[in-house]
């Protein structure tokens, strides 16, 4: 809390320092004067309504009694009603086609739901403009410059809390960061003029543990709430118990599907508005017989509607990177054939998922490619996507959707603790989501590579909220930092299976983040500063006892962030060479860490861009983990954690990196099964296999794991060799061997017990 | 290194676990046990049967709900939880964990329960037939010699018909020898009308391959005369044909239930109506190859083949 407070007046000094910058941009006038937001940090002079000249501004403005009218009147301009600097023409252009949005329509009805209730759900298809039409709105009426308060509106994206606050600034004249700005895990890009501030649900969560009613907000916008993300959820229920304690704070619940009674019912009947979204009839074509293939089939889908179907494009819906890649090189190579053969116009094929590089992403909006001749069959785009292109995007000129059917979903199961993404077949909720795509511009087709009769029997009606398919040790931490005691209790919209809860403050326990009654403790509480998973967070927080907390904070780093290494289809053997160079023989946390110093070294940091292309590694997650471990270390050095090192000559170096590996992940354990390939997971007793990807050089009987991954055969991906001497001597309450069923891993741990007490006698002899 | 790790384990379990084994074992014997346990430890699972492990100890556990004994059960319970409580306040909160399945190939979506679907069916049939044959169980002999007799039946059927067909028109040109040539089906004798519209059949199918002959090659431009030009005398030459081809195809298109009756009794049966017609209408046993002059038919053992032996 008082880290936060010191953290804002940092901040105010600095915003001084950038405000004299504005005035020597000669605008004759004080910013202090003519900018309302300043006005709680200026007691002596408050801002006064009259200053802002002929320019309209924010004059006979009432706070939550504003007309749709005054506001209109402050939007025309011609000064910025919030900075008091005159409007841009680029503003007005973008205003004008602002005002032809779907909700643009319905400002003055929304006003008088917003001035009347306390909570309010909108809804309003993907399109309508509420991302980023609504806060606005909501800005023109809350004033909280007034109150030194902000506007939050939360998103479940990183990208999409960056991406929209860009737009929003642009809209509304303003520079990002400053009046408008977004906060996401490891960045804040937020000043103390903010007063829209876009950022992800988990970040708004974040900030409630230091504020447990919120205080900084007057009114709080949960966007894409249909989404039903972890943080949204836990969202809803803090949220539900805030607006009983602050009857100032408003709440505004968007959803982007028409099941919003749900939402209404759970906030005791709020009232609900919805914008008609503006969509064209979608014809639904079903498959006359299950699939055996289907990828394949869909592949045969979209080059039959490139074939035989007008002008229009595409849109597949596949499940993962890697399938969407494969699908695009075989569509490209039988467009090509069947355009020179003249059957067909020339395609353009993009593909779409989280992982791709931004600027990739962006060319899904390049329009189709002209005909090949003038006057020729016209061409067309077709952009394979994962599920992103359900909800979250908007892509004009979609008319045939292709949809198989399935998507990768997250799953979390606590009688074997797996997190696992798996193939998984989709909602009907989804179903429709994605046949609505094709309906954007001009009536479409949705073609769904199944029966009707398996879309009635077989999809199940709404895809389960994130909360029922995740581990909540992080959760759980999260909570009772909130100071939610009474976990059991708490009011979910839709509360997970009770072994769900059990096994996370199992988990908690054994990390020492719980006490026994369930009371957070001082190491669970300093777990839970660190936006990191508990084992993680406490890997961390221990890292001094090992003597090497610089290491693993590069490492936790690293860990945080995507794939660091890359391993291109095309290219997969020399990848594997060249990952070979960093390999360290006791495994891939080592082997990462040593990817991160040699990344750091002058030599690769002359032209690092180059550098991670040549040595297969990816620039954009290396960079990022740069930027968390920033981050982490501020954390670490306002928490007074000592950063230290093993000097890199001792012997003991790595292995204390290892042992400092244990104690955050003793629960990730698995032993050699016999001699063979093949590993027991300890306690869980699951067989799996070493991932493929691992360097893993040395014969080793017992490792940790970073991963257990679930597909057709189980892997632990991300291993390190340890000493299982090392475990019972680190964790001894987990590896209480009276707790251990009877097997092989229970007597090879007796014999290393055995052999302690052995010497430990021999040496009370002497 | 690995190696001594395993000589230790071994002697490990041996003392812990049993150490009621047979104390006097010689040396030559526990040297081969030796080996024998060195060998199945060292032998690597096949894959098949890795995995086959690998989802028997996930099924396992997946089905296996954590116990009371779990710490986080323990910390639930101050705040009142009880086993087969739900968490929230809502009523229709989940009680158990969403199952966890892994999709190994590209199926679509149903193909796994049409799948199912038709394994249920094939089953059903096979169970079905391997019930009949249960049944019929009787050994394969007895099911030979009755497909022996029901060939026999079939033969002495086509002659006994052909027999009374025979007999039957040389009577009537007896009668009346003006009545020949054509006769509708319909007024054929049951018992072996299916003679005669077999019969029919062919002629038809003779009738219609010269028919498409005729056609081609009244289509085929070499052998059309340019300058006769008498197209409608082709014309005619189908048109002429007309007439005959209706009766016969009205014949053998027509409804003939009584037919139908008669051909889906059983093979023995409309043997035995055949045999009776030809004694009480000609005299005649099929058996005895001979025409009896009168009704006693004197000589003749009786109706049936049996009777014959």
């Amino acid at each position: 809390m008082t880290a936060m407070t010191k953290r804002e007046f940092d901040e105010d000094d600095g915003a001084r320092v950038k405000r004299v910058k504005t005035e020597s941009n000669g605008d004759g006038k004080t910013a202090a004067g003519s900018n309302p937001y300043l006005a709680h940090w200026n007691d002596e002079q408050p801002a006064t309504k009259s200053e802002y000249g002929s320019g309209g501004g924010l004059d006979g403005f009432k706070r939550h009694a504003t007309t749709t009218k005054q506001a209109s009147a402050a939007e025309d301009g011609p000064n910025n009603a919030f900075t008091g600097r005159p409007l841009s023409s680029k503003y007005m252009s973008i205003l004008k086609k602002r005002r032809d949005l779907p909700v643009h329509q319905q400002r003055h009805e929304f006003l008088k739901l917003y001035q009347e209730s306390q909570i309010l759900v909108f809804v309003g298809e993907t399109g309508s403009g509420k991302t980023t039409q609504i806060p606005q709105f909501v800005l023109f009426d809350d004033l909280p410059q007034q109150n030194a308060k902000m506007v939050a509106c939360t998103q479940p994206r990183r990208v999409a809390a960056m991406s929209v606050a860009q737009r929003v600034a642009e809209e509304m004249d303003v520079e990002l960061g400053q009046e408008v700005g977004y906060s996401i895990r490891f960045e804040d890009k937020t000043g103390p003029n903010t007063i829209l501030k876009y950022m992800t649900d988990g970040m708004l969560l974040r900030e409630a543990m230091h504020d447990n009613n919120l205080t900084r907000y007057s009114t709080i916008i949960l966007d894409e709430a249909h989404e039903r993300t972890l943080a949204t959820d836990i969202l809803m229920g803090l949220l539900k118990e805030v607006v009983l304690r602050r009857k100032d704070l408003k709440l505004i619940i968007m959803s982007a599907t028409l099941d919003a009674t749900k939402f209404q019912k759970y906030f005791h009947n709020a009232p609900l508005l919805a914008v008609p979204g503006r969509t064209h009839p979608v014809e639904v074509f079903y498959t006359p017989a299950p699939e055996r293939d289907y990828v394949e089939a869909a592949l045969r889908t979209v080059l039959q509607i490139h074939a035989t179907e007008p002008e229009g494009d595409i849109l597949l819906f596949l499940t993962g990177e890697e399938e969407i890649e494969d699908a695009c090189r075989k569509i490209n190579l039988e467009a090509q054939d069947l355009s020179r053969e003249g059957g067909a116009g020339p395609l353009v094929v993009y593909p779409l998922y989280g992982s791709l590089p931004p600027a990739q992403q962006q060319k899904i909006f390049n329009p189709a490619p002209p005909p090949a001749t003038p006057g020729g069959r016209p061409g067309r785009k077709c952009i394979v996507s994962t599920n992103i292109a359900e909800t979250s995007l908007t892509i004009d000129g979609i008319v045939y959707v292709v949809d198989p059917g399935f998507s990768k979903q997250k799953v979390y199961n606590p009688r074997i603790r797996v997190e696992s993404l798996l193939v998984s077949p989709i909602s009907k909720a989804s179903a429709q989501q994605r046949a609505g795509r094709a309906g954007r511009t001009r009536p479409g087709k949705c073609f769904r590579l199944y029966t009707e009769t398996a879309f009635k029997k077989e999809l199940i009606e709404q895809t389960y909220p994130e909360i029922l398919r995740s581990n909540l040790a992080s959760t759980v931490l999260e909570l009772k930092k909130l100071g939610v005691d009474d976990l059991v209790h708490f009011d979910l919209m839709d509360p997970p299976a009770p072994e769900t809860l059990m096994r996370a403050l199992e988990e908690l326990n054994y990390l020492a983040c719980l006490d026994d009654e369930g009371e957070l403790t001082t190491l669970g509480g300093l777990a839970s500063q660190f936006p990191l998973d508990p084992a993680l967070a406490v890997m961390l927080i221990t890292s001094p006892e090992f003597y090497c907390s610089n290491e693993i904070l590069s490492l936790t780093a690293l860990l945080s962030v995507p794939q660091i290494f890359v391993r291109p289809a095309a290219n997969r053997k020399r990848a594997d060479e060249m990952k070979e160079l960093f390999a360290h023989p006791k495994g891939d946390q080592l082997t990462m860490l040593n990817v991160y110093h040699a990344f750091r070294s002058e030599e690769a940091q002359a032209n690092p861009k180059q550098w991670c292309h040549d040595h297969f590694l990816s620039y954009r997650a290396l960079q990022q983990a740069d930027n968390v471990r920033l981050q982490l270390k501020r954390i670490m050095e306002r928490e007074e954690l000592e950063l230290m090192s093993t000097p890199f000559e001792n012997k003991k170096y790595y292995e204390n990196i290892q042992r400092a590996l244990v104690a955050g992940f003793f629960m990730q354990v698995a032993k050699r099964d016999g001699n063979g390939k093949s590993y027991i997971t300890v306690k869980d007793e699951q067989n799996v296999l070493l991932h493929p990807s691992t360097v893993l050089a040395e014969d080793s009987e017992w490792v940790i794991y970073n991963e257990f991954v679930l597909t057709t055969k189980n892997y632990i991906r991300t291993v390190t060799s340890v000493k299982p001497e090392w475990l019972i001597d680190i964790s001894p309450n987990y590896y209480d061997l009276a707790q251990f069923k009877k097997g092989e891993i229970k007597q090879a741990l007796q014999r290393v017990v055995t052999k302690f007490q052995r010497k430990e006698a021999e040496q009370g002899r002497r | 290194m690995a190696q001594s790790d395993e000589e230790d384990d071994y002697m490990n379990m041996v003392f812990e676990d049993a150490p009621k084994g047979p104390k006097h074992e010689t040396s030559l014997q526990r040297a081969a046990r030796k080996r024998k346990e060195g060998e199945a430890r060292a032998r690597q699972k096949t894959k098949a049967e890795r995995e086959a492990d690998e989802e028997a100890a996930r099924e396992a556990s997946l089905a296996t709900a954590l116990p009371e004994s779990n710490k986080g059960f323990k910390m639930m319970a101050k705040f009142g939880f009880k086993q087969g409580d739900t968490l929230g306040q809502s009523n229709d909160a989940r009680k158990e964990p969403i199952r966890v399945n892994v999709k190994d190939d590209r199926g679509g979506i149903g193909l796994e329960s049409e799948k199912k679907r038709k394994f249920r069916e094939q089953w059903e049939e096979a169970e079905r037939l391997a019930k009949r044959s249960k049944e019929e169980e009787g050994d394969y002999l007895e099911i030979r010699r009755q497909e022996q007799k029901e060939k026999k039946a079939e033969r002495d059927l086509d002659s006994a018909q052909r027999t009374a067909e025979r007999l039957s028109e040389k009577e009537a040109e007896e009668k009346d020898s003006l009545e020949s040539g054509e006769k509708p089906l319909k007024n054929i004798n049951v018992l072996w009308r299916s003679r005669a519209r077999r019969r029919v059949e062919i002629k038809r199918d003779k009738q219609q391959r010269r028919e498409l002959n005729d056609s081609i090659a009244s289509r085929l431009p070499t052998l059309a005369d340019a300058d006769d030009g008498d197209d409608d005398s082709k014309v005619a030459q189908g048109r002429d044909l007309a007439p005959f081809y209706t009766t016969l195809e009205n014949d053998l298109d027509d409804e003939d239930p009584e037919l139908a009756e008669f051909e889906a009794l059983p093979v023995a049966e409309r043997l035995l109506k055949l045999l009776t017609f030809l004694r009480d209408a000609h005299q005649y046993c099929l058996y005895c190859g001979y025409q009896y002059p009168d009704a006693e038919m004197e000589g003749c053992p009786g109706l049936t083949e049996e009777d014959h032996d």
